[in-house]
This record gives C-alpha cells, sequence and structure tokens, in this order.
C-alpha cells in the first residue's frame, strides 16, 4: 500500500493517488499526504485507480479530508473507482457529499 | 621433515598475555604433562583411553608451542583406531619427545626465578 | 597487550576444560579482556556452576570426563529456558562431523586450538551481541503481551457496557423478533436495539458503527440512550433519527459515524416506516405473494451531516399480518470464499428465492454462507420481524406509589398549532408527557397515546392537508399517500390543529376530556363510520381502534372536531 501526491503547477489541485488497500492501516500516511502542503489548494482530487480494497475506515478518512478542505464549502473529487469501490460509497451515499466518478 | 619442538614465537606470545601469571601457566603444563605421559603409559593397549588423552595432550601441547609434541599426539589420536598400529612405538615417542622438551621449558621458567 | 575490540559490558564467562593448563591459559586471556571467570574442569561441575551462578556465556571443552561438553552444553541451554545463554565450544577436533556435533549439541560456535586471543575476544563479542539481542526481543515481546492484556480488559469492560446498552429494551422479550448476532472479536459494533412506542408500534434499530471495540462503546451509547427515551415518550422517527444524528455529529470525532437502518412497525397502521443511511438494503416480505421490497440505503450515515443538511425523509410500506421485515449487516454480503469472491446480493437473492420455509430463512442464509465460505462466518447480523396481531400497548414510564394528591386534578389547557409549527414539530411526546402527569392516566398510557396519534394524524393528514385515506388501497397508493404528504407540508403556509384538555374530578375519581380540531373542511361522520369494517384494508383502522379505547367519542362541527374521554378512578 503507497500513497503519493502531486500537487498542479498553480497550487491549486492536489492530487493524491492510493494504491493497494485503503484501510486503517493507511491513516497516517493519507494524512500526511494533504496535511504537510502550507498552500492550501482549491481543488482535491482522490485517485482510487489503484485502490484494490476500500473498508469503513476509508470512508471516515475521506471526512476527514473534506474537514480539512473545508467542510461544506470543500471540493474534493474521487476519481476512477473502481465497481466495487463505487458500489461502497453508493451504499453510503457518499456521492452527496463528494463528487465520484 | 624439520619439525619445531618448541616454538619461541608462540612463547613471547603467551608471556604477553599472561604477564604475571606466565611462570605459573609453565609449571602447570610441566605438572599436567608429566602426569599424561606416565597415564599414556599405564593405558597400554587400551585404544580408546590412549585417544582420548592424546587428543587432550596435543590441545595443551598445541597451546604451549611444543609443536612437534602436539603432532605426535594427532597421530596417536588418529592411529588409535586402526587395528594394525604399532600404537607402542608412537607412545614410545612422545616419551621421548616430552623429555627433549621438558629441559626448554624448565630453562624458560628458570627466567623468572625470584 | 594486542589491540582487542573494546568490551560492551563486562560479563560472567563460564570455561569448562579439562586440561589444566589450557584452562588456566583461557582464564587469564578471558580476565584480561575485563570479564569475570568461573571454571569448571569437567562437565558435571559446568552445569552446577551454571545453575548456582548464572553466567552469560559457556566456553565448552568438548571431551571431558564425568560428563562430556555435549551433554553438558544440551543441559546448559535447557537450564537457561528462552534466554540466549551463547555456548562456544573448545576443541581441537578436526573432522567435520564432530564439529556439526558441537553445533547440534546446542553449541552457538568453536574456537580451535591452539588459542588465538584476538579470535576468542571477536567471537565472544558477536555472541554478546546476539545474547543482548535475544535479550531485547523477551522484553519487547512481554512488554508487547502486557499491552495486550491491559487492551483486552478494557474492550471486556466496553464490552459489558455495551451490552446492557445495546440488548435492553425489547428485543429479548418481543415474540415477533428473531436475531442472530456474531460473538467476533470482543464485540463487533453492530447495534441492535428495538423498543415498543406508547401506542404499541415497535421501533428498531440496526447500526453499525465505523471501527469496532471501544470506538463503537462510546457512539452507541449516548445513540441508545436517545432511542429509548424518545421511544418510549412517543416522539415519532423524524425527531429521533434528527437527534441522534445531531449528537453523534457533536460527540464523535469527524471520522467515525454510524451507517444505520431505523424501522417504525406499526400493527395498527399495517405499515412499517423505514430510514437507511449506509447499511445494506433490508426486505419487506409480503408472505402472499412472496414479493419482496428492497429498503435501500438513500442516506448518509449519522454523524455526518450537521443538522441543517441531514434528511429525515422516511419511505413507508405496506404490511399485512405475517409479512416479514429483515434486515442483514454487511457481514453476510461481504463473506468471501477462498478466491476472494464476495458472497453479494445475487446469491442472496437466491436464497430467497429457494427458501421453503419462511421459518428456516435465517438457517437457510447460514447454511448457504457456511457453503460458500468453506466453514461458517461469526460476524454476522440478521434480524427478522414479523408483523403479528393483537400487540399489546404498554404502559410506559414508571407509575408512582402515592396516592396521587400531589398531581394536578382540575384544569384545563389549549393549544393551536399553526403551520409553521405543523410542518416540523410533533407535539404528541409532550402531550403525552403533560397528560401523564396526572397518575390516574398512567395505566392507561399507552391507549391514551394511541387515541391521541390517531386523532392528531386524521387532524393533520385529513383535516389540514386534504388527503384522502381511500388513496391507501394497494401499495403504489400507499407510496403516494406518503409523498404527497411529505409535499403538502414542505408546502404548508396556512391551517391549524387545535388541542383542548380538560381535567375535572369525578365521584370516583376523574375524567379528562381530550377534543382535537382542525381547519379542514370536515367530513361525513356518519358515511366513514358506517363503512364496513375489512380487516384486510389498508385504512380506516384508525378510528375503529379509538373508539375502542376510549370512552365516548363524538364528532362535531361537520366532523372538524373530535372529542374523547378518558376516565379513572383514584388511587387508593
Amino acid at each position: 500500500m503507497s500513497i503519493e501526491s502531486e500537487v498542479s503547477l498553480d497550487g491549486k489541485k492536489l492530487t493524491i493517488a492510493i494504491k493497494g488497500r485503503f484501510d486503517f492501516g493507511s491513516h497516517q500516511l493519507f494524512r500526511d499526504a494533504y496535511e504537510r502542503f502550507y498552500k492550501v489548494p482549491q481543488v482535491y482530487i482522490v485517485d482510487l485507480k489503484e485502490t484494490t480494497y476500500m473498508d469503513s475506515s476509508a470512508l471516515g478518512m475521506l471526512l476527514l479530508l473534506r474537514d480539512h478542505a473545508g467542510g461544506d464549502n470543500s471540493e474534493v473529487q474521487v476519481i476512477n473507482s473502481s465497481s466495487d469501490v463505487r458500489k461502497i460509497l453508493a451504499i453510503s451515499n457518499f456521492d452527496k457529499l463528494f463528487d465520484i466518478n | 621433515m624439520v619439525e619445531v619442538h618448541l616454538d619461541p614465537d608462540v612463547l613471547s606470545g603467551l608471556q604477553e598475555v599472561m604477564e604475571g601469571e606466565y611462570p605459573k601457566l609453565l609449571d602447570t603444563f610441566l605438572d599436567d604433562s608429566q602426569k599424561r605421559v606416565e597415564a599414556l603409559r599405564k593405558a597400554r593397549d587400551d585404544a580408546k583411553a590412549l585417544a582420548r588423552i592424546a587428543h587432550s595432550f596435543k590441545g595443551s601441547s598445541g597451546n604451549l608451542g611444543a609443536v612437534r609434541l602436539a603432532h605426535l599426539c594427532q597421530r596417536l589420536e588418529v592411529e588409535s583406531v586402526e587395528a594394525a598400529a604399532d600404537l607402542g612405538a608412537l607412545v614410545d615417542q612422545i616419551d621421548h619427545e616430552f623429555a627433549l622438551v621438558k629441559p626448554l621449558y624448565e630453562s624458560e621458567r628458570q627466567r623468572f626465578q625470584l | 597487550m594486542s589491540a582487542l575490540a573494546p568490551v560492551l559490558e563486562p560479563l560472567t564467562i563460564l570455561i569448562a576444560e579439562d586440561s589444566a593448563a589450557d584452562l588456566l591459559l583461557l582464564s587469564t586471556i578471558v580476565r584480561r579482556q575485563g570479564h569475570q571467570v568461573l571454571t569448571a574442569s569437567n562437565g558435571a561441575q559446568a552445569v552446577d556452576l551454571f545453575a548456582r551462578e548464572r553466567p552469560q556465556l559457556v566456553l565448552m571443552d568438548a571431551l571431558m570426563p564425568v560428563m562430556d561438553g555435549f551433554e553438558a552444553a544440551r543441559r546448559i541451554k535447557q537450564l537457561a529456558g528462552e534466554a540466549l545463554v551463547p555456548i562456544i565450544f573448545l576443541t581441537s577436533l578436526r573432522q567435520s562431523e564432530a564439529l556439526a556435533q558441537c553445533l547440534d549439541a546446542g553449541g552457538d560456535d568453536f574456537l580451535p586450538k591452539p588459542y588465538n586471543p584476538l579470535i576468542l575476544a571477536a567471537k565472544i563479542n558477536a555472541m554478546d551481541r546476539l545474547r543482548r539481542l535475544q535479550a531485547t526481543v523477551l522484553q519487547q515481546r512481554d512488554l508487547i503481551a502486557k499491552h495486550h492484556d491491559y487492551l483486552l480488559h478494557e474492550q471486556r469492560v466496553a464490552k459489558a457496557v455495551f451490552d446492557k446498552v445495546a440488548h435492553s429494551g425489547c428485543i429479548n422479550a418481543a415474540p415477533n423478533i428473531r436475531y442472530l448476532q456474531s460473538p467476533y472479536a470482543l464485540f463487533n459494533g453492530d447495534l441492535l436495539l428495538a423498543a415498543y412506542t406508547p401506542a404499541g408500534d415497535m421501533h428498531v434499530l440496526l447500526g453499525d458503527f465505523t471501527g469496532h471495540g471501544l470506538p463503537a462503546a462510546v457512539g452507541a451509547m449516548p445513540l441508545a440512550e436517545v432511542f429509548y427515551g424518545m421511544t418510549a415518550k412517543g416522539y415519532g422517527l423524524t425527531q429521533i433519527l434528527r437527534e441522534m444524528n445531531a449528537k453523534l455529529k457533536r460527540i464523535l470525532p469527524v471520522d467515525m459515524f454510524c451507517c444505520a437502518t431505523l424501522l417504525c412497525l406499526s400493527t395498527q397502521r399495517r405499515a412499517v416506516e423505514v430510514w437507511n443511511g449506509g447499511m445494506p438494503e433490508g426486505y419487506v416480505h409480503e408472505v402472499a405473494t412472496g414479493k419482496r421490497t428492497p429498503l435501500i440505503s438513500r442516506h448518509l450515515p449519522l454523524g455526518v451531516l450537521s443538522a441543517q443538511a441531514f434528511d429525515d425523509r422516511t419511505e413507508v410500506w405496506p404490511m399485512a399480518l405475517g409479512d416479514r421485515v429483515f434486515l442483514l449487516s454487511d457481514g453476510v454480503l461481504d463473506t468471501a470464499d477462498a478466491n476472494e469472491q464476495l458472497f453479494g446480493a445475487e446469491r442472496l437473492q437466491q436464497v430467497f428465492a429457494a427458501n421453503r420455509e419462511p421459518d428456516r430463512l435465517f438457517e437457510d442464509i447460514e447454511q448457504a454462507l457456511a457453503a460458500f465460505r468453506g466453514e461458517a462466518r461469526d460476524d454476522v447480523s440478521m434480524l427478522e420481524i414479523t408483523l403479528q396481531a393483537g400487540q399489546s400497548m404498554r404502559a410506559t414510564g414508571p407509575l408512582y406509589a402515592d396516592s396521587g394528591q400531589s398531581c394536578p386534578l382540575d384544569w384545563s389547557m389549549s393549544f393551536e398549532f399553526r403551520a409553521e409549527t405543523l410542518k416540523r414539530y410533533n407535539p404528541l411526546p409532550y402531550l403525552l408527557q403533560l397528560l401523564l402527569e396526572i397518575h390516574g392516566l398512567r395505566e392507561q398510557s399507552g391507549a391514551l397515546y394511541s387515541v391521541m396519534a390517531e386523532l392528531y394524524s386524521n387532524a393533520l393528514e385529513h383535516g389540514v392537508l386534504g388527503l384522502d385515506s381511500r388513496l391507501k388501497r394497494d401499495a403504489e397508493g400507499f407510496a403516494q399517500y406518503y409523498r404527497l404528504r411529505n409535499e403538502r407540508l414542505v408546502q404548508l403556509s396556512s391551517g391549524y390543529v387545535r388541542v383542548h384538555v380538560q381535567v375535572e374530578p369525578t365521584a370516583t375519581g376523574g375524567r379528562m376530556t381530550l377534543r382535537i380540531e382542525d381547519s379542514g373542511p370536515g367530513f361525513d361522520v356518519e358515511q366513514v363510520l358506517a363503512r364496513p369494517l375489512d380487516v384486510d384494508r389498508l385504512s380506516g383502522r384508525g378510528l375503529d381502534l379509538v373508539r375502542q379505547l376510549s370512552s365516548d367519542v363524538r364528532w362535531s362541527d361537520g366532523g372538524r372536531s373530535v372529542c374523547v374521554e378518558f376516565c379513572w378512578e383514584a388511587l387508593a
């Protein structure tokens, strides 16, 4: 499991890619990925293309990111989710909080 | 084959390590070895006993620099399992070699007589 | 003295050697390296000395009288137990077999004769490093074990508290509830609560907190408190959901939440009201037709949204007597086989379809799961509730033992609830609490609440909102009725419901007269009352119930006003 983060040239967009299992063990790495940027991006993108598994602690982590990004005023996108991952997001109705595709 | 009876480098190495205890080491060795030679004689044809004593004697004579003596003991240890070996002859050789090196150790010992 | 590697710390070293000269030589070498030396000249002495003094390292001659080095080494290793006591064999053995024998006997290394002090020092240091490594490992293992025990203890305490909270209520007492809950780990964060409302309806909650163990216990207690407290007072699902969500949002950290399905089953209204936020879909099973209606998760879990954003909209589905509601936790669908394939919803549907006896549904599912996985899975929760006739009204709340002399006995009160209030406030719990101030009424609190609820809902839905109860004649009409109800309520801008309460003492005790009026057009009372009592009809039951439960029901003002009486005898 590894997490890579990349910020766009103008500093406005932060992309966090999660590879492998997105679960309880990812907690510290995930927070590090967005907490250590001193410039606050406008848009956060969570890329799940290589995420093999996601559980409820991952949902909790997405909530933490959203809270960090400004809560109701945040813009957090979740992209490239596999059908399994999309199912989990759908059951919890997280599409009401995140832009998911 | 030219073999060293008593290796002086070993002795000086021992002296360096033992320091004040060096004389005591020489005394202990001479005493020990005397007993072993007698034990070899007593063991006669008992191959197992001979091997055991030879093994032990080999160790200490090696440590104290009596190179040829150690080799002879090694041969006795190895040949004791062979049926046709002449073990008595080897015991004689060991006896003889010890008689040779014994005065060398004693004179070494003398150097520290206070 | 030649330059030797510095000693890490002085050790106590046991030297077992039968040749006196060699022993002297070796002891001196080792002492000069800074260590303390114990000496033995045969194997038996070595073992004794070890048992008494417990040195940290042993130099052992292989061939010794009495007991040889191999046997001594074996015994010393045994005495040492888990700790590593390195044994270095001293040997002039040359053959590999003999050398291998040293290691097999438990030796960790060997030192050839003649002794080389440099090599000896280096080997002692190397062995000491290993010895310390082992000691550290054991120490950390013990520390971990201690912490683990401590954590287990904490979890046990949390579980005990959790159990008290989670399994009170009527979950065990109700005859129509069947559930299966798992003993996985200490506890799994699945919450199963059930309680009766004053009207005799049943509220049920199946919840699943993120994480297991302590985090779940932390959230479960306040949640259960709200659930039981508000249900007992007669609050509806909507209000209970709002309160539970607000409470969890307030007390839980951002990344914690509770997926939940909340149900209200009403025998009286032949319906189930549902809210599902994040749980796998449940099912309403119509026994007569075999049809299964999924109860889909349409909301975010509890504790995520702020109060303003929270969506409390419920769905209502009709149920006939004998129909069942089936709920499950995600442990069922997540059961995986050896190839990490998930059991999934389709397989569950197959089990439903194949099930011939509704009473055996649980067993069928458990068997299917076990067959799929290869073994039984033990972290699954399942719940099945059957709608049964004759669910009795319960008196909720404590009945006080005093004679009732200190309660209000002669008073009246009037309320007018207007549009803005009708939209967002349910006055029934408050009214009930008010009326329960009268001790004589407490025994009838169930009946009282049912009657009030029925009359209020008639006033609101038929009177103010203008809904026709005949719409509820089939499942589709049912859904439409409740959709319309929500729509019209949201748009409501005028209208009122008035509630008048009058309490008077009588010769034998007391009487409470309750009158409810609405601003609607009224209705033809005689016509409605004349409708045949059709037990399978989805509507119309309410009025009959009201007549059964209270003494003297009277309509006036063209059906816009209804009046009921409750009487009681003075408590002794």
